[in-house]
C-alpha cells in the first residue's frame, strides 16, 4: 500500500473503470512461487517494488531512505507494432530523510517500457529506467539498487536473511471488506544493507536495515476510502511487522490487516479486528496545512506499541508535480520505553483525498 | 609696418616675361597709399601678393615681423584672417547673410563668440551709416550701401592692413566720393595701413601718397 | 559641432549648412536618394532579421536544450538507432522525434506534426510538452479536483493531437474536435486533446505521442530526429565523433546551430542579393550627392574664393563642405530609417516576412527595433553623403582664390581629362575579381567587380563625351555647335550631370538583361521538366500524402491514359554537404525530361558498371564532381555508388539534387510509393475528363492535379512577383538619375546665366537657349546612357556568369532584350532633355541685362 500508487492510479483513471477487464483479476488461491514471482506481472495493471529502510554512515549519522519502482499497464497501444507503444510505464522514486537538515530530498523518473532503456523483467526482479535499477541476483541472495540524481546517489546491496514473508492469505491481501479490492503481496523484511550514498557532495559508506514490499494488483481502492496508514517495521528480535488500515472520510477504519513475525517464529496474520491505529501526536505541515498523526499507538492483538518519527517533517509535497501530498518517513517503534524496531510509516489522505480512485 | 622689397612677379609660370619687378614699398601704421597704373600692369596681382593669395617670383613682403612671402597657404589664411581687410570692386556681400552677419563674418572666422561678433558688427554698421539696417538683406541695398557694408566688414576686426581693389569701380562718382571718405576715415581712425588700387585720380587723391606701378617698379606719381 | 572651433560654429551654420536650405530641390533629391537607399536596405534587413529571428526562435524552440541532433533523410531513419544512442555514456538525455508534414484533406494546408515521447521531451525540449484539455471526459468529481493537474496518460492515447496556440487559431480547432490527416491517399482521424502552450505565438505545429504518430502515419520504425543532451563533462566535438560511429550511412549528428543554418543558408543568397540592390540605391544616392555638391561648389566658387581671401583656410573649407554632405547623410538617413520601419511594418501586415521568395513560410515575425542595424544603416547614409561630398570638397579646397575671385571661370572646374588608363585598370581588376571564388557562399568579389565596373563607367564619361562630340558633325545649327563646343570643352559637366544616369542606367540595364535571361531560361527549364500532359500528386512531396502502387496502377488503367511516369522525392545527407540534398527517383532514360548542361540521358550500360545518376549543377559545384565521377549516395541506410552521367540545370533546389532511376531506388529501398505521377494522355483526350475520372477513382479530398501549363504560369507569376521588388528599386534609381540630370541642368543654367545673358545680347532668342540646354542635356544623357548600357551589359555578364552561379549554383543563358534597351535608352535621353529644358526655364526668365551685370 504505497502512496506512489496514487500517482499511478491517477495516470490510469480515465480508463480505470472502462478497461479493468483488459487486466487479470486478483483472485485468492493463486500460489506464489519464487523466484518467478519476484519478477514482473505485466498482466496486472499495477505493480511495485518498494524499499524503505534506515542507513547509518561511518560517523554514526542515521538517515531514512526509500527506493521504489512501479510498473503500470496503460491499456494503450496493445495493437500498435511501434517499439514506442506505451503499453507499460515504468516509474521510479527515491528519497533520503536526513535529520541533520530536517528535509526530505527526493528524485523521480518516468518512462515508457522500451527495452533496453526502461522496463520490468518477468521471472526475476529487474526493474530499471536508464541507470536507475533494482535487480535481484541470479542466486536470489541479494538485491542491488542504484539511483543517481542531481541531489544524491544511492548504490546499495540488500541481502534478505530468509524467504519472503507472505501477507494476507498466502499472499492474497484483501484491502476492503469486498474481496475484489485486493492485491498479491509479499514482503522481504530485515534486509541487510551495505553500500554507498552521495549526499551534499559527500560520498558516504553506509550500512543498515531495509524492507522490501512487492505487490501487484488490478483494482485496490474503493470509492469510500479516504486514505490509509501503513507501517513496515524491522523488529530488533529479527522479526517483522507490516500493518495497514484503510480509512473512511470520517476517519473511521474501513479495513485493517497486519502480518507479525516475532523472532524466528512463523508469521502471524492478524484479522481486521485485531489491529487498531490510535493517533497520539499531530504535526501540522507549514507548507500544506495538512495535519498528520506523526506519533501513533498501535494495538496489535493485545500488544501496545508506540511509533515515533525520525523527524516530524517527512511530508512529500507533490502539488507541483504529481499532485499528491502525503507523509512517508522513518519511524522508531517502542514497547513501553524500549525500542523494539525501526521502519517506515506512510500516511495518505490527510491533505485531500487522492482523487478519482 | 609693411615693407615690400624687390618684389617681382611673372605673367604666368610658363612665361619668362615679367609682369613687374623690383617693386619696393614701406608703409607705417596709419599711412595710406594709392597705386595707379595701366590696365594689365598687375595692380590687383600686387594686392593678391601682399595678401598671400598669389605666390611671388622674387623679393620679400614683411608685415611687422612676419615674412608673408615665406608663409605656407594655411599660415597666409590665418594672417589674412587677423591682419588684413579687403574691399573689392565687386562688393562680395553674401546674399544669404544679413548685413550684420556679413560684417560679422571676419569675426566668426576669428572664433569670436556669435553674440560679441554681432555687437561689434552692428557697431561697425553704425559707423558706416547703416546702423538700423543690420537685419536687412543685401538685395535691398544700393551699390553704394553694399560697398559701405564691405568697408564695415573690412574694418570690423581692426586689421593692420586694408587692401582696396577699385572699391568705387562700380559706383557713380557722387556715391564714390562718400564711400572713399568713409573708407579712408576708417583706415586712419584704426591706425591701419591702407593700400588703394584704382584707375581714378579722384579716388587716389584720398590717399597720403600716390604711386604708379610699372613693369620696372613703383614710382611716385608725377601727377 | 566644433568643426572649426567654438566660435566659428556660426560660420559653419550660416555659410555651409544654410546653403543646403537655399538649394531646396537639389537638397531634397539628395535626401530622397539617401533616404530611399537607407530605407530599402534597412527594410530588407529588418524584414529578414525578424523573419530569421522568428525562424531561429522556432528552431531553438524545437531543439530546446539539445546539444546535438541526430538527423537523416526526410523519410527518417530506423528507430533502432535510438536505443543505441540513448544508452551511450556521453548522452545524458535523448528525445526521439518523428516530424511529419501532415496534409489536411479538404483544407489547402499542411500541419507540422511532431511525434514525441512525452517522458523524454521534457528533458530536452520542454516547450513541446502537451497539456491535456479534457473538454468532455470525467466531469463527475464533485470535490472540485485540481484542474491544473496534468493528466499524462491521456497524452499517450494514439489519436490524441495537441495543437500549438497558433495552429489552433489557424485551423480553428478546439479541444475535443476531430481532425483528419492524410496518409498516402487515405485518411487517419485524430482528436484534438489539448494544446502545446510552450510553442509560443508564432509557431504553427502539433504534437502527439510518438507511437501514435508512427502508427497513424504508417511510419512504424522510423524517426526523423533524436535530440540529445550530453552528459556533464562530455565535449560536443568528441561526443559527435563517437556517436557518429553508431549511425548508419546517411544519418548524421548536427548541432542545433548547424540544423538551423540549413534553413537560413538556403535563403542567404536571396537576402544578400536584395541587400546588394539596396546598396546600389544607396550608391546612386551617393552619386547624386556628388552631383549636387559639385554643382554647389561650382556655383559658390567666388563665394569660397572671397571667404578664402577673408582668411578661411583650406581645411575649414573642406570640412565645411563635408559637413554639408554629412548633414545630408544624417537627415536622409534618419528619414530613411523612419521609412524603413514603416515599410517593414507594412510588409509584415501585408505579405508576412516572406518578400515573395517563399523561404519563410509558416512564421509570423514581429517588428522589433534593431539598434545596431539601424545605426549601421544610418552610418551608411552618412557615409554616402560624406563620400559624395568628398571630391567636390577637395576641388573647392584646391581652388586658387585669386583666380576664383575673377568672374567667369566656372567652366574651368568642368575640365576633366579623359581617364582611359584608370578606366582600363578598373576593368582589368573587375575581370580578375570575377575569377575569384565566393566567400562563404556569398560572391563578394563578384559584387566588388560590379562596383569596379561602375567606377570604370564613371571614369569613362569624360573620354566618351569628348569622343562622342568628335563624332558629331562639325557643321550644323548654331545651337548644335554651341552645345558641342561646350561639352567638348567642359566634359566634366557631363560627368557631373551624367554620373547618376550612368550608374542607374548601368544597373537597370544589367538587371533587365539578367532578369530577362533568367526568365527565359526558367521558362525553357519548366518546359523540359514538365513534359507530361497532366500531373497528379497526393500532397507536396515533403508532406504525408503519397500514391501507393495500387493507386498508380488504377490511374494508369484509366481509359485515355497512355503512360504514367511516377516520381519519388527523398532527401539525403552526404557527408561533405551539410544541408540535406534532394533525391529524385524517376524514369530518366528514354524520356525527354532533364535539362542537361553536360553528359547524356542514355549512358552506355555495361555489366559491372554502377547505376547512373544525374546531378544538378548545385551538387556538381558543391562536391566538385564532373561527368564520369563516382558518387556514393546513402539510400536505404546503405551506401550505393553511382556514376555521374549527366549534370542538369535546377532552379528549384539550391541545396542540390540527384536524379536516379526509379527502378534503382525501388530495388535499393523496397519503397514503392510515388509522390508525383506524370500522365501522358492519348492524343485527343481531354485532360479535364481524366481529372474527373481520377477524382472518382482516388477520392477528391486526397489528391491534387495540375496541368503543366497552369503550373508553369504559376511559377512564372511567382518569379515575376519576386523580381517586382527589384524592378521597383530600379525604377527608383532611374528616377533619381533623371532628377539628377534635371537638377544638374537647373544648377548649370543658374551658374551660366551670364553666358546665356551674353548669348541673348548677341541676339540668340530665349527659346533657342532652352533648346541649347535641352540639347546639351540630351547629348549628356546620350553619352551617359551609352556608357551605362555598355557598363550594364558588363555587369549583367558578371551577374549571370559569376554572381548567380556562385550564390545559387545555377546557370542561365544570356539573353539581350534589344528592343527593351532601345526604348529605355531613347526614353532616358528624351526625359533628360525635357528635364533640362524645364529646369532651365527659370534661368531663361532672367533679365539678360541684369544677368550680365550681376554681382553674383
Amino acid at each position: 500500500m504505497r502512496a506512489w500508487l496514487v500517482l499511478i492510479l491517477m495516470l490510469c483513471w480515465p480508463i480505470a473503470g472502462v478497461w479493468a477487464s483488459d487486466f487479470a483479476p486478483v483472485v485468492e488461491g493463486r500460489p506464489m512461487t519464487f523466484p518467478a514471482d519476484t519478477g514482473a506481472h505485466p498482466d496486472f495493471r499495477t505493480e511495485w517494488w518498494y524499499i524503505t529502510g534506515w542507513l547509518t554512515d561511518e560517523t554514526g549519522t542515521e538517515r531514512g531512505f526509500q527506493v521504489t519502482f512501479f510498473r503500470v499497464g496503460t491499456g494503450i497501444g496493445a495493437g500498435n507494432p511501434s517499439r514506442f507503444a506505451p503499453r507499460q510505464l515504468i516509474l521510479a522514486h527515491a528519497a533520503i530523510a536526513d535529520p541533520a537538515t530536517g528535509v526530505l530530498i527526493h528524485a523521480e523518473r518516468v518512462e515508457r517500457a522500451l527495452d533496453p532503456l526502461a522496463g520490468a523483467a518477468v521471472g526475476r526482479t529487474r526493474a530499471w529506467i536508464g541507470d536507475w535499477e533494482l535487480v535481484l541476483d541470479e542466486g536470489g541472495t541479494q538485491y542491488r539498487t542504484r539511483v543517481t540524481s542531481d541531489a544524491f546517489d544511492l548504490d546499495l546491496a540488500l541481502a534478505p536473511p530468509g524467504p519472503p514473508v507472505l501477507n494476507g492469505r498466502e499472499g492474497f491481501s484483501q484491502k476492503t471488506p469486498d474481496p475484489s479490492n485486493a492485491s498479491y503481496y509479499y514482503s522481504r523484511p530485515q534486509l541487510a544493507v551495505d553500500g554507498r550514498i552521495r549526499i551534499d557532495g559527500a560520498d558516504l559508506k553506509v550500512s543498515g536495515q531495509a524492507w522490501l514490499d512487492h505487490e501487484w494488483s488490478t483494482e485496490i481502492m474503493p470509492s469510500q476510502a479516504q486514505g490509509w496508514d501503513w507501517i513496515g517495521i524491522n523488529l530488533s528480535d529479527g522479526g517483522s511487522l507490516m500493518a495497514f488500515r484503510m480509512r473512511r472520510d470520517d476517519d473511521s477504519p474501513l479495513w485493517a490487516a497486519a502480518t507479525l513475525q516475532e523472532g524466528t517464529r512463523p508469521a502471524r496474520i492478524l484479522a481486521p479486528e485485531q489491529v487498531r491505529f490510535v493517533p497520539r501526536r499531530r504535526w501540522q505541515s507549514p507548507r500544506t496545512g495538512a495535519e498528520y498523526p506523526v506519533e501513533w499507538t498501535l494495538e496489535l492483538d493485545g500488544r501496545t506499541l508506540r511509533l515515533e518519527p525520525l523527524m516530524d517533517d517527512q511530508e512529500l509535497d507533490g502539488r507541483r508535480s504529481t499532485g499528491i501530498v502525503y507523509w512517508e518517513g522513518a519511524v522508531r517503534v517502542y514497547e513501553g520505553e524500549r525500542e523494539i524496531g525501526r521502519g517506515y510509516l506512510e500516511m495518505t489522505g490527510y491533505a485531500q483525498r487522492p482523487e478519482n480512485l | 609696418m609693411l615693407s615690400i622689397e624687390n618684389l617681382s612677379k611673372r605673367f604666368d609660370t610658363s612665361l619668362d616675361h615679367p609682369l613687374f619687378e623690383q617693386v619696393s614699398l614701406t608703409l607705417s601704421p596709419g599711412e595710406s597709399v594709392a597705386v595707379m597704373g595701366e590696365s594689365g600692369v598687375g595692380k590687383s596681382t600686387l594686392l593678391n601678393c601682399i595678401a598671400g593669395l598669389e605666390p611671388v617670383d622674387g623679393g620679400c613682403i614683411r608685415l611687422r615681423d612676419t615674412v608673408v612671402t615665406a608663409l605656407d597657404e594655411d599660415a597666409c589664411s590665418r594672417l589674412r584672417r587677423s591682419e588684413l581687410g579687403f574691399v573689392f570692386q565687386a562688393f562680395h556681400v553674401l546674399p544669404h547673410l544679413t548685413l550684420a552677419q556679413n560684417v560679422a563674418l571676419p569675426l566668426w572666422l576669428l572664433d569670436e563668440k556669435e553674440a560679441v561678433a554681432d555687437r561689434r558688427a552692428r557697431a561697425m554698421l553704425e559707423r558706416v551709416g547703416l546702423g538700423p539696417r543690420g537685419d536687412d538683406w543685401p538685395r535691398h541695398l544700393s551699390g553704394g550701401e553694399l560697398q559701405r557694408v564691405a568697408i564695415a566688414r573690412a574694418l570690423v576686426h581692426a586689421p593692420a592692413v586694408v587692401l582696396c581693389d577699385e572699391p568705387t569701380g562700380n559706383l557713380d562718382p557722387e556715391r564714390a566720393q562718400g564711400v572713399l571718405e568713409l573708407l579712408f576715415e576708417g583706415i586712419h581712425n584704426a591706425g591701419a595701413i591702407g593700400i588703394l588700387v584704382t584707375h581714378s585720380r579722384a579716388a587716389a587723391a584720398h590717399a597720403d601718397r600716390i604711386l604708379r606701378l610699372t613693369a620696372s617698379g613703383l614710382v611716385e606719381d608725377a601727377g | 559641432m566644433g568643426l572649426f572651433g567654438s566660435g566659428t560654429d556660426a560660420a559653419l551654420r550660416h555659410i555651409f549648412l544654410a546653403s543646403l536650405r537655399r538649394r531646396r530641390l537639389a537638397t531634397a533629391l539628395s535626401l530622397l536618394a539617401i533616404a530611399l537607399g537607407v530605407a530599402l536596405g534597412l527594410a530588407v534587413q529588418l524584414i529578414h532579421t525578424a523573419a530569421l529571428d522568428e525562424l531561429g526562435r522556432g528552431m531553438r524552440l524545437l531543439s530546446g536544450e539539445a546539444d546535438l541532433q541526430v538527423v537523416g533523410p526526410r523519410s527518417g531513419f530506423d528507430d533502432a538507432v535510438y536505443a543505441r544512442i540513448a544508452l551511450h555514456p556521453a548522452v545524458a538525455a535523448a528525445s526521439p522525434l518523428l516530424e511529419i508534414q501532415a496534409r489536411l484533406p479538404g483544407r489547402d494546408e499542411t500541419l507540422r506534426v511532431f511525434g514525441i515521447d512525452l517522458f523524454r521531451v521534457a528533458q530536452v525540449t520542454p516547450s513541446l510538452l502537451p497539456i491535456v484539455e479534457t473538454a468532455t471526459a470525467g466531469g463527475e468529481d464533485p470535490e472540485g479536483s485540481d484542474a491544473d493537474r496534468p493528466d499524462r496518460l491521456a497524452a499517450l492515447q494514439p489519436d490524441a493531437l495537441f495543437l500549438s496556440p497558433a495552429a489552433g487559431t489557424r485551423l480553428k480547432l478546439d479541444a475535443g474536435d476531430a481532425v483528419a490527416v492524410q496518409v498516402g491517399i487515405g485518411e487517419a482521424r485524430l482528436r484534438v486533446a489539448g494544446s502545446v502552450p510552450g510553442a509560443g505565438v508564432g509557431q504553427v505545429l502539433a504534437v502527439m505521442d510518438i507511437a501514435g504518430a508512427q502508427q497513424a502515419f504508417d511510419r512504424i520504425g522510423r524517426l526523423t530526429r533524436i535530440d540529445l543532451r550530453l552528459a556533464p563533462g562530455s565535449e560536443r566535438g568528441p561526443a559527435q565523433e563517437q556517436l557518429r560511429t553508431l549511425l548508419p550511412p546517411g544519418v548524421t549528428l548536427l548541432t542545433p546551430e548547424e540544423t538551423a543554418s540549413e534553413v537560413t543558408g538556403v535563403s542567404r543568397a536571396y537576402r544578400v542579393n536584395l541587400t546588394m540592390l539596396a546598396a546600389i540605391a544607396l550608391l546612386t544616392g551617393g552619386f547624386l550627392v556628388f552631383s549636387t555638391q559639385w554643382l554647389a561648389v561650382v556655383r559658390r566658387r567666388r563665394e569660397f574664393a572671397f571667404l578664402r581671401a577673408l582668411g578661411l583656410d583650406r581645411g575649414s573649407l573642406r570640412r565645411g563642405l563635408l559637413a554639408e554632405g554629412a548633414l545630408l547623410g544624417v537627415v536622409g538617413g534618419v528619414i530613411g530609417v523612419i521609412l524603413a520601419y514603416l515599410l517593414t511594418a507594412l510588409a509584415f501586415s501585408l505579405i508576412g516576412g516572406d518578400l515573395g521568395a517563399g523561404f519563410f513560410r509558416g512564421v509570423a515575425p514581429q517588428l522589433r527595433v534593431e539598434p545596431v542595424l539601424t545605426l549601421a544603416y544610418l552610418a551608411l547614409g552618412v557615409l554616402a553623403g560624406v563620400a559624395g561630398a568628398w571630391l567636390p570638397a577637395r576641388e573647392a579646397a584646391r581652388m586658387v582664390p585669386a583666380r576664383g575671385l575673377r568672374a567667369g571661370d566656372e567652366a574651368e572646374v568642368y575640365q576633366a581629362r579623359p581617364r582611359w588608363g584608370a578606366t582600363l585598370i578598373a576593368l582589368i581588376l573587375a575581370a580578375l575579381l570575377c575569377l575569384l571564388p565566393p566567400v562563404g557562399g556569398v560572391p563578394v568579389f563578384g559584387y566588388l567587380a560590379v562596383a569596379l565596373i561602375l567606377v570604370a563607367a564613371v571614369l569613362a564619361i569624360p573620354g566618351a563625351t569628348v569622343g562622342a562630340m568628335r563624332l558629331l558633325p562639325v557643321r550644323g545649327s548654331l545651337v548644335t555647335r554651341l552645345a558641342r563646343a561646350r561639352l567638348a570643352a567642359a566634359p566634366g559637366q557631363a560627368v557631373v550631370a551624367g554620373v547618376g544616369v550612368v550608374a542607374s542606367v548601368a544597373l537597370a540595364v544589367s538587371m533587365a538583361i539578367m532578369v530577362d535571361s533568367f526568365r527565359d531560361s526558367l521558362d525553357n527549364w519548366l518546359t523540359r521538366m514538365l513534359p507530361a500532359d497532366l500531373y497528379l500528386r497526393a500532397s507536396d512531396s515533403g508532406a504525408s500524402g503519397y500514391l501507393d502502387p495500387v493507386a498508380v496502377s488504377r490511374v494508369a488503367a484509366l481509359p485515355g491514359v497512355e503512360a504514367v511516369r511516377p516520381v519519388r522525392f527523398e532527401s539525403l545527407r552526404i557527408g561533405e554537404v551539410r544541408e540535406a540534398i534532394a533525391l529524385i527517383a524517376r524514369p530518366v532514360q528514354d524520356t525527354s525530361g532533364l535539362p542537361l548542361v553536360a553528359g547524356t540521358l542514355d549512358p552506355p550500360a555495361g555489366p559491372g558498371t554502377d547505376p547512373p545518376t544525374w546531378i544538378s549543377e548545385a551538387l556538381a559545384d558543391r562536391l566538385d564532381l564532373g561527368v564520369g565521377d563516382p558518387l556514393a549516395l546513402p539510400i536505404g541506410e546503405q551506401l550505393q555508388t553511382f556514376r555521374v552521367v549527366g549534370i542538369w540545370r535546377d532552379y528549384a533546389r539550391q541545396q542540390g539534387a540527384a536524379v536516379i532511376e526509379l527502378a534503382t531506388f525501388r530495388a535499393l529501398t523496397g519503397d514503392r510509393r510515388t509522390n508525383d505521377l506524370g500522365l501522358t494522355l492519348a492524343p485527343g483526350t481531354d485532360p479535364v475528363g481524366i481529372m474527373t475520372a481520377i477524382r472518382a477513382t482516388l477520392g477528391d479530398r486526397v489528391s491534387e492535379m495540375i496541368l503543366p501549363g497552369e503550373l508553369r504560369n504559376m511559377i512564372l507569376e511567382v518569379f515575376d512577383r519576386t523580381f517586382l521588388a527589384t524592378y521597383l528599386m530600379l525604377a527608383v534609381a532611374v528616377t533619381i538619375g533623371l532628377f539628377g540630370i534635371g537638377t544638374t541642368f537647373a544648377a548649370l543654367a543658374t551658374s551660366r546665366r551670364k553666358e546665356f545673358g551674353i548669348l541673348r545680347h548677341l541676339g540668340l532668342p530665349r527659346r533657342r537657349i532652352g533648346t541649347l540646354l535641352a540639347l546639351e542635356a540630351a547629348l549628356t544623357a546620350a553619352v551617359g546612357v551609352g556608357v551605362g548600357v555598355v557598363a550594364g551589359g558588363a555587369i549583367a555578364l558578371v551577374l549571370i556568369k559569376v554572381i548567380n552561379p556562385q550564390s545559387f549554383h545555377w546557370s542561365m543563358d544570356m539573353q539581350l532584350p534589344f528592343g527593351l534597351l532601345l526604348i529605355f535608352g531613347s526614353a532616358m535621353i528624351l526625359l533628360a532633355a525635357l528635364a533640362a529644358r524645364l529646369a532651365g526655364r527659370q534661368a531663361m526668365r532672367q533679365d539678360a541685362v541684369l544677368a550680365v551685370r550681376e554681382d553674383w
